[in-house]
């Protein structure tokens, strides 16, 4: 074999072990970043009165291939914006309370509906009436931020 | 005429009897009374100031972000289902007198759009105490562990109920207060109206 040759088939080696390196490299990336998106839709706030409270509702989408938790919410309209679950306990009474922070499974849907769980916004700092909108901002575990601007509305 | 036509037609009589008398009484109002407060704070004698109208009654505070609005809606929804609302009003108390004055429940009258055939009534607290026992109405203050700093800041567990009462004052007939389908109750309300 001449010097030539040498130096070709190093050099073959060398892009061949590099383009290894590489790709390894990318599935890491693939393996640590985060695909697909996780999506609020279908939101709607009810009215209230400034210092009273209101209530929100929407679906989160969990779009990506890992699980995802919900960690706290924030509202430019609310003082404080947490999720809670209106429930029927003994005799039919209804009651509420705050529900703990929600693991919402790759490819699953979390829907928040009246009577059962809904963003309680407490303390509001102005008035709500219908055609105002609101942003709410949730905060999950893996893709951070979300954030939705919602329409406020009557119930039907 | 024949002994059967003369069953037949006696059965056939007893039908319409029985349809006409539409659901048993519950709870009989029709000689009591407590003093209320509307939201322009005008004494109100219940159920005394409702004789002569068919009522359809719900329970809510106005510091319910969920539930109570979607009771309110209900009752919206049964308004707009009647074809005539002729000598029937629409009652709403509140089980929370402490917070929900007459100007509060104006408030709420007004962010729900809810037009004069709409009372929100609330009242000393003694008195609501009593009316809510005497219709088995439940209301219980609960705190919520993250607001536990402030007594003022409470939740209530409440009954989800909706009656309807006759002209006599006479409580007819209840449903579940959110779900029910407004038909189900505009049909009961042509059988006592």
């Amino acid at each position: 074999m001449n010097s030539s040759r040498l130096i070709l088939l190093t050099g073959l080696v060398v892009v061949g072990i590099s383009a290894c390196i590489s790709n390894e490299s990318t599935e890491e990336q693939h393996e640590e970043g985060i695909f697909g998106k996780v999506e609020l839709s279908d939101g709607w706030v009810r009215p209230g009165s400034e210092g009273g409270m209101s209530a929100a509702y929407l679906t989160i989408n969990n779009g990506t291939a890992s699980g995802d938790t919900l960690e706290s919410i924030s509202s430019n309209i609310a003082e404080k914006a947490e999720l809670h679950e209106s429930y029927k306990g003994e005799n039919g009474i209804i009651g509420m309370r705050p529900a703990s922070q929600p693991v919402i499974s790759s490819g699953e849907k979390l829907h928040m509906s009246p009577g059962r769980l809904h963003i309680m916004l407490h303390d509001l700092n102005k008035d709500l009436s219908i055609g105002d909108s609101v942003d709410i901002t949730m905060t999950f575990s893996r893709v951070n931020t979300q954030s939705i601007r919602l329409p406020v509305k009557s119930q039907h | 005429m024949k002994p059967t036509h003369f069953s037949i037609w006696i059965i056939f009589l007893l039908l319409i009897a029985l349809a006409s008398c539409g659901p048993e009484t519950i709870i009989d109002l029709g000689n009591e009374s407590f003093t209320l407060l509307d939201t322009d704070s005008t004494e109100v004698q219940f159920p005394n100031d409702y004789k002569g109208k068919t009522t359809v009654i719900s329970f809510i505070y106005t510091h319910c972000p969920d539930v109570c609005p979607a009771i309110t809606a209900n009752m919206k929804n049964i308004q707009e289902e009647l074809e005539d609302t002729t000598d029937i009003r629409f009652v709403e108390l509140t089980f929370d007198p402490e917070r929900d004055t007459p100007s509060a429940l104006a408030k709420y009258k007004k962010l729900y759009d809810l037009n004069d055939q709409f009372s929100l009534l609330t009242g000393s607290s003694s008195e609501i105490d009593s009316l809510l026992n005497r219709l088995n109405i439940v209301a219980q203050k609960t705190q919520i562990d993250s607001l536990q700093q402030d007594s003022s800041d409470y939740f209530m567990n409440h009954s989800n109920t909706i009656y309807l009462m006759d002209k006599q004052g006479r409580i007819r007939t209840e449903y579940p207060a959110n779900v029910v389908p407004p038909e189900h109750v505009s049909e009961d309300l042509q059988k006592i109206h």
